[in-house]
């Protein structure tokens, strides 16, 4: 009896765990009944304690958006490169690789128009000649002179450069990828290459800039690779700088070790992050069409009237 | 004998008891407030409901390599040296975009004051993915929570020229209706303008999505 009694006080007290279990259980449930859907979800949200949107995804990106169009000349001088056994110093040198870089900041397009150096100008104060002697009668600041006068452009800044400079700065950032557009067996630059989408390193875009004797189209061929090799610089600096945003910097420091410019370094980096936002396709390699000619017995280029008129054209604005 | 015939719950079980139903009447208590304020006119729980963690100050944990010139600092010293003006900027930044921009009142110029100038009109145009945005005037209070920073400088010749900053802050922002994260995912490319830095050009991200 007593057995009895105590299993029946055992079950009423159990009964009573069953229901203070219940009861627990059922408020829970009434709890999330009232999180479910349905109700606001910011309330869901804070009741729970799980997120509450305060602001929607967001992304956006700027990079400068500078005065409508940058004229940029890019010399390559033959002087200043100990390496390659050329003294002196870049400014006093001749200027043998000579590309007008056209930005068109609004449209994000361009052109680079590639000179050949032997191309026979008037040059200020001394008379005419080729134009890659203007550097070398006057500096940076002549040559500039020289081209504003036979374009009619407006020269915004320099860069220059030397075959070590080029060298190094290839080599630097890790290789320029470029279409190299034809079979090179140039021994006297020392270019080796297959046609096709390729890296080179410093010595071979070096090489690949300066081959010219055994081109069909000699300097006019030579000054379209060169145009080509800016051009692969700014798609190898874009997907670089897509990848990992840090190597502006990286970039920028081989420049600065590298290049002598009258940029500014803020005008160095707007441009610079400008150019991350330019497609290289929207930018068109033009070479001046000349003809091979003499003058005083040596060879030169004498630029045609198609040159004269892509100066007009880019006067007014057209990258074509 | 007597405690087989009569048993008791142990003590243990009275306290699991007596935890389950204090569990239960806190649950219920925060069951009704939130059901309550729902059906009162589709608000949402206020941060009574959902408690809001002291707030923490805004500290930028920051990370910083540099560049440097042949000839000039070491790397480790030049980082050294920019790294007190780079956290400094990114505090004024975290700052403008979220602490002091809850209420809306404060408006956003200070912020835009930090973008370099052929920048600052593209940044005017994307508050929201750079700050709270139009999110701001909503907001009560934003409390900071992580602030991390990477920077690369460029050093030059006797100070910084430039520096990428990959940032990443995550706070806790609180509304009316409730509180709930903010984050900041940004690459920041900086010019450095002698005693601070401008931004040139930005990568930003924002939102409650990561």
């Amino acid at each position: 009896m007593s057995g009895r009694a105590s299993r029946g006080r055992l079950s009423r007290r159990g009964l009573a765990w069953v229901a203070a279990l219940g009861l627990v259980t059922a408020l829970a449930a009434g709890l999330v009944a009232t999180t479910s859907p349905g109700r606001p979800a910011t309330a869901r949200a804070a009741s729970v304690g799980q997120a509450f949107t305060v602001q929607r995804a967001h992304a956006g990106s700027a990079t400068p958006a500078l005065k409508g169009r940058i004229v940029l000349l890019t010399v390559g001088s033959d002087s200043g490169a100990p390496r390659f056994g050329r003294g002196g110093s870049m400014e006093s040198g001749r200027a043998d690789a000579l590309q007008l870089v056209i930005i068109d900041t609004a449209r994000r397009r361009g052109a680079v128009v590639s000179f050949p150096r032997d191309s026979y100008v008037p040059i200020p104060g001394h008379g005419t000649s080729k134009i890659n002697a203007a550097m070398a009668f006057g500096g940076p600041r002549l040559l500039v002179a020289t081209f504003e006068r036979l374009t009619g452009l407006t020269i915004d800044y320099y860069a220059l450069t030397s075959f070590d400079g080029l060298t190094d700065i290839v080599n630097k950032v890790g290789g320029v990828q470029v279409d190299v557009d034809m079979n090179l067996r140039d021994h006297f630059a020392g270019a080796f290459l297959d046609k096709g989408r390729q890296t080179l390193h410093g010595g071979q875009a070096l090489a690949y800039a300066r081959a010219r004797k055994t081109l069909p189209g000699g300097d006019f061929d030579r000054s379209r690779h060169q145009g080509q090799l800016l051009l692969g610089g700014l798609g190898t600096f874009q997907r670089q700088v897509a990848k990992d945003p840090t190597r502006v910097m990286a970039w920028l420091a081989v420049m600065r070790d590298e290049v002598k410019t009258d940029l500014s370094f803020p005008e160095l980096l707007r441009l610079a992050l400008l150019a991350t936002a330019v497609p290289p396709s929207q930018i068109r390699n033009i070479p001046v069409p000349g003809a091979a000619g003499s003058a005083g017995g040596a060879s030169v280029v004498r630029l045609q009237p198609g040159a004269y008129s892509l100066f007009a054209r880019l006067r007014a604005g057209k990258l074509s | 004998m007597a405690a087989r015939r009569n048993p008791r719950p142990p003590p243990i079980w009275s306290a699991v008891l007596f935890a389950a139903v204090l569990v239960a009447a806190v649950l219920l208590a925060a069951g009704c407030t939130s059901g309550g304020r729902s059906e009162g006119g589709g608000q949402a729980a206020t941060p009574t409901s959902a408690p809001a963690a002291p707030a923490g100050p805004l500290k930028v944990q920051l990370v910083t390599t540099a560049k440097v010139p042949p000839g000039g600092l070491s790397a480790g010293r030049a980082a050294r040296r920019a790294a007190p003006g780079l956290e400094r900027f990114l505090d004024r930044y975290l700052r403008a975009a979220y602490v002091n921009a809850a209420g809306g009142e404060a408006g956003w110029d200070g912020l835009l004051g930090l973008f370099d100038t052929p920048v600052r009109a593209a940044a005017r145009k994307q508050l929201n993915a750079l700050s709270l945005g139009e999110a701001a005037p909503t907001v009560t209070a934003v409390r900071p929570g992580r602030a991390t920073a990477k920077a690369v400088v460029l050093y030059g010749a006797k100070r910084p020229e430039a520096a990428t900053v990959r940032v990443a802050f995550d706070g806790t922002a609180d509304t009316a209706q409730g509180s709930g994260p903010v984050h900041l995912r940004s690459v920041l490319q900086l010019l450095a303008t002698g005693d601070s830095w401008r931004i040139a050009a930005f990568d930003s991200r924002t939102g409650s999505a990561k």
